[in-house]
């Protein structure tokens, strides 16, 4: 039978009609008709390695450089926070970021010259240059600037860097003290902004603290610590001797927030601990030369993992209790709260419970 | 061509994308923005591998098998978020990609992700079913990754040497792990009519989001004033090698569904392990890892 010339116009009248409907569904949802996930996952990688210029590198005090890098359209960041730079050969080295986190043109950096270190800083200071290009990755944050009704920060030396972004930004209004030690007044980078910074040092009772051994011996921790505010954030930053001090003397009533520079080790390494599986109700050891993962996988061989270095993000497990030293290369400053790679990451204490 | 073994391992590469341009094949759009749909559909699809694989452990009772599986897991973690820091570049050269990537985001994390089903039987059907689906998604991954190792047209057009490598490393890891997919679903179901099935569905699946993310770009890239794409441009592509050809890709789906099929029997792991030896990112990766830990 033959169709009427009628059915087919119609027919083809309503093809057009839909190919229309169609046309303009797709332009407005790409994937139509499936709808977006909210908030969506891709498009926002965790560690976007960005290649930055050296446009400045400068001498600021005995031993002391500071490097700016400059990029368009940088990711911004909160005081406290550092940024790994990868260096001409290879080696991996984080350093706290001093400059203005407004700033999404440029970061800056400041770094000591360690005569005996692993060779990291000798590099930064010999052969990064002007002019040259490097490779970095962040910001992170581990040293977040929290609310407090006061403050009080030590830093010894180069370790003003990540508290000197934190001074800036606390309103005029807040209470704050500082207390900056160092070998000699020529070695301690960022002197004269930090004076600048608390121009009635005298007359407001000490808000700054500059000690410098050569003239005044020892800082006087004690002092310092002293008649301290309830509730008030201890923030320190500088050797390990300093920082072990401060531990012992803090007040009672007072938070420590501690940004060690050491090296991040890989694997294995420091002491033991407890981990208690909630879900399966057994508690394990961890002790030095262990990680988590390999006691965790003893005892539940099905526990994934792959990379066992801290950045494929298998092993990823949820923490319940206890405090979280972050070895990896991945987790985003808020997944770190309540979960850590059991591959690399250890316990700040002496025990974690893990959901498993 | 070669099926000697490897065990499988993650390498952490990273690449810097300020210098590749919009069009990183030159003068050749439709080309650039249908390998580009690749940026779309990884991140959030090798992602979902990772989040399925994790929980297909517990049923492999094979110890190499075992190792090969973790191994993969690690090298498609990577492969998800290398992808992934293509995809700010492309927003910060006027080209949005969020519209789409938000939808594939909703078909791999919710459409795909697990559902609230009864434990026992039902939950694991849906985890074979997927296993499956990845089986056959490889089949592809590896013919692609077979495909650009040998796409020497593309160095003659003078295509940007980040993002060849990029493909080339990734596609250099999907020949080297062609096996491990196909195994696990041998390994825990191996049915033939959940093979062809899951088949189907994977073919049209990538076929529909590959047609519409070339369309997307092709529309929404600001330096075309009528950016269309249509069936034509890549079958011409394909004849000319800057695309697979219309032909090879016909002639990989009976393969598959031949009862005698084994991955092994495609791409070269020599070639695949040779590229790897010599990618620009691979050596960068084991470099870095070697320097950290003599610094530890």
């Amino acid at each position: 039978m033959k169709p009427k010339p009628m059915t087919l116009v119609l027919a083809a009248g309503a093809a057009l009609v839909v190919r229309r409907a169609l046309r303009r569904r797709i332009q407005a949802s790409p994937l139509w008709p499936m709808p977006a996930l909210d908030p969506s996952v891709s498009g926002r990688p965790r560690s976007r390695a960005l290649t930055l210029l050296v446009t400045a590198h400068e001498r600021i005090a005995d031993g002391v450089v500071r490097i700016r890098l400059e990029g368009h359209d940088l990711p911004r960041w909160e005081p406290g926070a550092h940024l790994d730079l990868v260096l001409p050969s290879g080696l991996v080295r984080q350093y706290s970021l001093c400059g203005d986190p407004e700033d999404t043109s440029s970061y800056t950096v400041a770094t000591r010259l360690v005569e005996d270190g692993r060779g990291g800083s000798r590099e930064v200071h010999e052969q990064v240059q002007e002019g040259v290009e490097l490779e970095v990755r962040g910001p992170r944050n581990r040293f977040p600037l929290v609310e407090a009704p006061a403050y009080a920060f030590v830093a010894g030396g180069i370790g003003i860097t990540p508290v000197l972004p934190m001074l800036r930004a606390l309103p005029e209004s807040t209470e704050w003290r500082l207390l900056y030690g160092g070998r000699t007044r020529a070695s301690m980078p960022f002197l004269e902004e930090i004076e600048k910074l608390a121009p009635d040092r005298e007359r407001s009772g000490g808000r700054v603290t500059v000690v410098a051994e050569d003239e005044d011996g020892h800082p006087g921790l004690d002092a310092f610590l002293a008649d301290l505010p309830e509730g008030t954030a201890v923030y320190c930053c500088g050797p390990e001797g300093l920082m072990a001090a401060v531990e012992e003397r803090l007040p009672a009533g007072t938070a420590l927030h501690l940004e060690r520079f050491a090296p991040r080790t890989t694997a294995g390494g420091d002491g033991e601990f407890e981990v208690e599986l909630h879900r399966s109700g057994r508690t394990l050891t961890v002790d030095g030369d262990t990680s988590v993962l390999a006691a965790v996988r003893a005892e539940l061989p099905n526990t994934p993992y792959s990379c066992e270095q801290g950045w494929c993000g298998t092993c990823q497990q949820k923490v319940l209790e206890g405090e979280i030293d972050h070895r990896d290369e991945l987790l985003t400053d808020s997944e770190r709260g309540d979960s850590m790679l059991i591959c690399v990451s250890r316990a700040r204490g002496t025990r974690l419970v893990l959901d498993i | 061509m070669s099926n000697k073994h490897v065990p499988l391992k993650a390498r952490k590469v990273s690449f810097a994308w300020e210098d590749t341009p919009l069009h990183w094949v030159p003068g050749d759009p439709f080309t650039t923005h249908t390998i580009n749909v690749l940026h779309l559909l990884l991140p959030a699809g090798e992602r979902w591998f990772v989040h399925v694989y994790k929980q297909v452990l517990p049923y492999i009772r094979d110890e190499r098998l075992r190792e090969d599986v973790i191994g993969f897991i690690g090298q498609e973690a990577m492969h998800s978020q290398a992808h992934d820091e293509v995809l700010p570049h492309l927003k910060d050269q006027g080209l949005d990609p969020t519209p789409y990537t938000a939808q594939v985001d909703w078909l791999f994390e919710k459409l795909l992700g697990d559902r609230t089903l009864p434990p026992g039987r039902p939950r694991r059907w849906w985890l074979m079913e997927r296993v499956a689906l990845i089986a056959a998604i490889e089949h592809y991954t590896a013919f692609l990754g077979d495909w650009v190792l040998n796409a020497d047209a593309l160095d003659r057009r003078g295509a940007d040497p980040t993002m060849l490598d990029l493909l080339r490393w990734h596609g250099a890891e999907e020949v080297e792990h062609r096996s491990v997919a196909f195994e696990v679903f041998l390994h825990v179901d191996g049915g033939y009519a959940r093979r062809a099935r899951t088949w189907a569905t994977a073919f049209a699946a990538l076929v529909f989001l590959w047609q519409r993310g070339t369309r997307y770009f092709m529309e929404n890239d600001p330096t075309l004033i009528d950016g269309r794409a249509t069936f034509r441009d890549f079958h011409r592509r394909g004849r000319r090698g800057l695309l697979p050809s219309t032909g090879a890709v016909a002639r990989s789906v009976p393969r598959y569904l031949s009862r005698g099929y084994h991955p092994s029997q495609e791409g070269s792991t020599e070639q695949a392990v040779a590229y790897l030896a010599a990618s620009p990112a691979a050596v960068a990766a084991v470099a870095t890892e070697k320097s950290q830990e003599g610094a530890v």
